[in-house]
């Protein structure tokens, strides 16, 4: 009885031991990649580091005076504002035009390879080879655009140095390029939803609409919860764009939080200011991944 | 075996942490083994040629550089590696590399405005301590950031200046030629007259923050203002700033903000009149439909000339933790030689000096020398400020905010001025 209890218990004992083992590695690689440079980067927010100035004065320890400096600063408040506004807008669009062509190529009998691929290929492009393609496109002399436009005797705009037109423009380039991310990952969730409630639902005589509130929607809600988070992520972390094509202007009107932080931190070396920037940058997107990831769990 | 993977793994991590962790110390050298030779090389073979490395700023900058190395590197046995880089990379690695014990360029293109945070920080070496000097063929005002306390740290190597970049029909449809530009007033009347014909006037570069205010800055000395006092202290909300901001308005509203490839192409193809360029942007001949001239400082007729042309030059130093300083300053000082430099001419290169700019033959093929040699004798550089970074941030971002509109130039100029004396630290 007791032999057999202690093998249990040494049986036990090396499961666990295995557990542990097997976790360790993506632990280290966790504590090296992301908490090591998380803590550190919060350690230098509260201190002046300046890389050039720190070769001749080591970095001083200041409290929460970057914060308050960050903070109080109406472009970083700008910033944060214009990050929100660009996150809802191209989340609410890319969700939208993602789900409308999932769900009209998974309709399709033919032909679904073949488009499946075309969406795909905005996605499949450096950000870099996009974004300075439509900087060719809507270059106020040599864009297609503007001549398109003008041979329509229509209005034609300086798009990227435009107040009013530079942000939306930014938004476009954005959900062209994002959308067909999340029309890949609902298509798939599409693929497997049940035919036979399909059935069910054209011999009870649902609407195309009831099909789609109460078959589609409830099924794939987790592909949609998830494709969401993730675009919300990605979208707050936006500078690639920004940055070649606007910089953040005109008039800080594109300015997002990555971009000030890029500007003001990193550029002039103040790493210092850039890493309390950070700091508040991973809270915010901290707090709206949490709400996503609590409705997930839920 | 579970436990053989693990004890693997565990390995792995901490040659991993080892290898990340290792800091890179000064390689220690006899002190009788000759410079810039590795110190076990056997005496019998022939030596390894020395690698250098140099953070050069890309475009024409760096290729009348490399077209010049050939030679340095067969006559001195050494293989020469250049990088060509964009502004901000070029500003940010050197910074980068500074950190370092020993760096890894030999060479760096410096721009004028962050010799004061370079110098203020020890990034760059001493260039008299290291025996070179500037000599007089070099125009002096191109020299003026280049001494410190009467230690030279950088030669100006390539005559970057402001320069008014004009479309020559359009002008010549307004009544004048590019040598009659006498002041703000005619380029003003050029702009519009090109608007009244359907074409764009002036174009600025409203891309960057620092590039608002690069562009403003000729404007703004041709009122006789600048952007600090004699005791280098931001002075934004002034007379002169307001007169030539609304100026700068009026001027602009016959024009659009473009990139600087749109602006050459706008002024290149007649889509517009002008704009405020760099001599390394365009190559004008007698057939280019485009020219440029030197902006004359002179804001209204009667009015006097002020030093207008704002310096973009691109000096050339070496790093104070340079691996090989000796061959270093011997490269910087084969790059700063008079015919090495006028040998440069032809494929684009602007060398700071009298024997290029004034000779005769030179002129008779690149007309436009003389008046980038004057721009050069009559220009100014940007403040030498280790603040200027953060400054032109503040200032580009307010006058933005006065082109586009959204504040005016009063509110923008109080904004700026109260920005610029909280924000940074004097």
């Amino acid at each position: 009885m007791n032999k057999n209890r202690e093998r249990l218990v040494s049986g036990a004992a090396q499961t666990k031991r295995f557990g542990v083992s097997m976790i360790t590695p993506t632990l280290i690689v966790l504590i090296i990649l992301t908490a090591y440079p998380l803590i550190f980067t919060f350690y230098y927010s509260l201190t002046d580091y300046n890389l050039l100035k720190a070769l001749k004065s080591p970095a001083q320890f200041i409290g929460l005076k970057n914060y308050v400096k960050l903070l109080g600063n109406e472009y970083f408040r700008k910033a944060i504002w214009n990050t929100v506004k660009f996150t809802i807008f191209a989340v609410l669009f890319e969700m939208l035009f993602g789900f409308i062509m999932a769900t009209f190529i998974n309709s399709l009998r033919r032909g679904q390879k073949a488009l499946r691929t075309l969406l795909l290929l905005p996605y499949l492009l450096p950000t870099v080879t996009v974004a300075l393609s439509w900087r060719m496109m809507l270059s106020p002399n040599y864009g297609i655009v503007n001549h398109v436009l003008s041979s329509l005797n229509l209005p034609v705009y300086n798009w990227f140095a435009d107040i009013k037109t530079a942000f939306p423009m930014l938004l476009v380039i954005d959900i062209w390029q994002s959308s067909p991310f999340v029309f890949l990952l609902l298509y798939a969730a599409l693929q497997a939803v049940p035919q036979d409630q399909y059935e069910a639902a054209k011999i009870e005589g649902a609407t195309t609409f009831e099909t789609l509130i109460y078959i589609t929607i409830p099924n794939i809600k987790n592909s949609l919860a998830l494709c969401a988070l993730l675009r919300t992520i990605d979208s707050f972390r936006l500078f690639d764009k920004v940055n070649l094509l606007t910089g953040g202007g005109p008039a800080n009107s594109t300015t997002t939080i990555t971009q000030y932080l890029y500007n003001t931190g990193i550029k002039v070396f103040d790493f210092g200011y850039g890493s309390a920037g950070a700091i508040v940058m991973t809270i915010i997107v901290l707090l709206l991944a949490s709400i996503y990831i609590k409705r997930a769990m839920s | 075996m579970k436990k053989l993977l693990a004890l693997l793994l565990a390995l792995c991590m901490v040659f991993a942490l080892a290898a990340c962790g290792q800091t890179a110390a000064p390689a220690e050298k006899p002190a009788d083994a000759p410079a810039d030779k590795p110190a076990d090389a056997p005496a019998d073979k022939p030596a390894e040629a020395v690698k250098m490395t140099l953070a050069l700023r890309g475009g024409t900058y760096a290729e009348v550089i490399k077209e010049c190395l050939p030679a340095f590197e067969a006559e001195n046995n050494v293989s020469i590696e250049v990088l060509d880089l964009a502004e901000d990379d070029l500003h940010s690695g050197i910074a980068l590399d500074a950190i370092n014990p020993t760096g890894t360029y030999d060479l760096v293109m410096v721009d004028g405005s962050w010799m004061a945070e370079f110098t203020a920080n020890g990034v760059l070496a001493n260039l008299t301590e290291l025996g070179y000097e500037l000599d007089d063929d070099i125009i002096p005002a191109t020299t003026a950031i280049c001494v410190v306390d009467g230690q030279t740290y950088l030669a100006p190597y390539y005559g970057n200046v402001t320069v008014l970049l004009y479309n020559k029909q359009l002008v010549k449809d307004a009544g004048f030629e590019g040598d009659d530009i006498a002041n703000l007033d005619d380029i003003l009347a050029i702009c519009k007259a090109a608007q009244a014909a359907g074409k764009k006037g002036f174009i600025y570069r409203g891309d960057s923050n620092n590039n608002t205010v690069v562009d403003f800055l000729p404007i703004l000395l041709s009122f006789g203002g600048w952007v600090v006092d004699e005791n280098n202290k931001p002075t934004v909300n002034t007379p002169e700033f307001k007169a030539a901001m609304e100026f700068y308005l009026e001027l602009v509203a016959t024009g659009e903000a473009e990139k600087k490839d749109d602006l050459i192409a706008s002024v290149d193809t007649g889509a517009g009149a002008m704009g405020v360029g760099w001599p390394g942007w365009y190559k004008p001949t007698a057939e280019t439909p485009a020219d440029y001239c030197a902006i004359t400082g002179v804001a209204h007729d009667g009015d006097p000339a002020y030093l207008a042309n704002v310096y973009g030059v691109w000096t050339i130093g070496v790093p104070a933790n340079c691996p090989h300083p000796e061959l270093a300053v011997k490269l910087l000082s084969y790059l700063m030689d008079k015919d090495v430099q006028l040998a440069t001419v032809p494929s684009g290169g602007v060398p700071c000096r009298y024997s290029a700019l004034q000779n005769e033959e030179v002129l008779a093929a690149y007309p436009q020398y003389k008046v980038v040699c004057q721009a050069l004798e009559g220009g100014k550089y940007r403040p030498v400020l280790a603040q200027w970074p953060q400054m032109y941030d503040i200032l580009g971002a307010e006058l933005g905010n006065i082109l586009q509109g959204v504040k005016t130039v009063d509110q923008g100029l109080a904004d700026a001025q109260s920005r610029l004396e909280s924000e940074i630290d004097w």
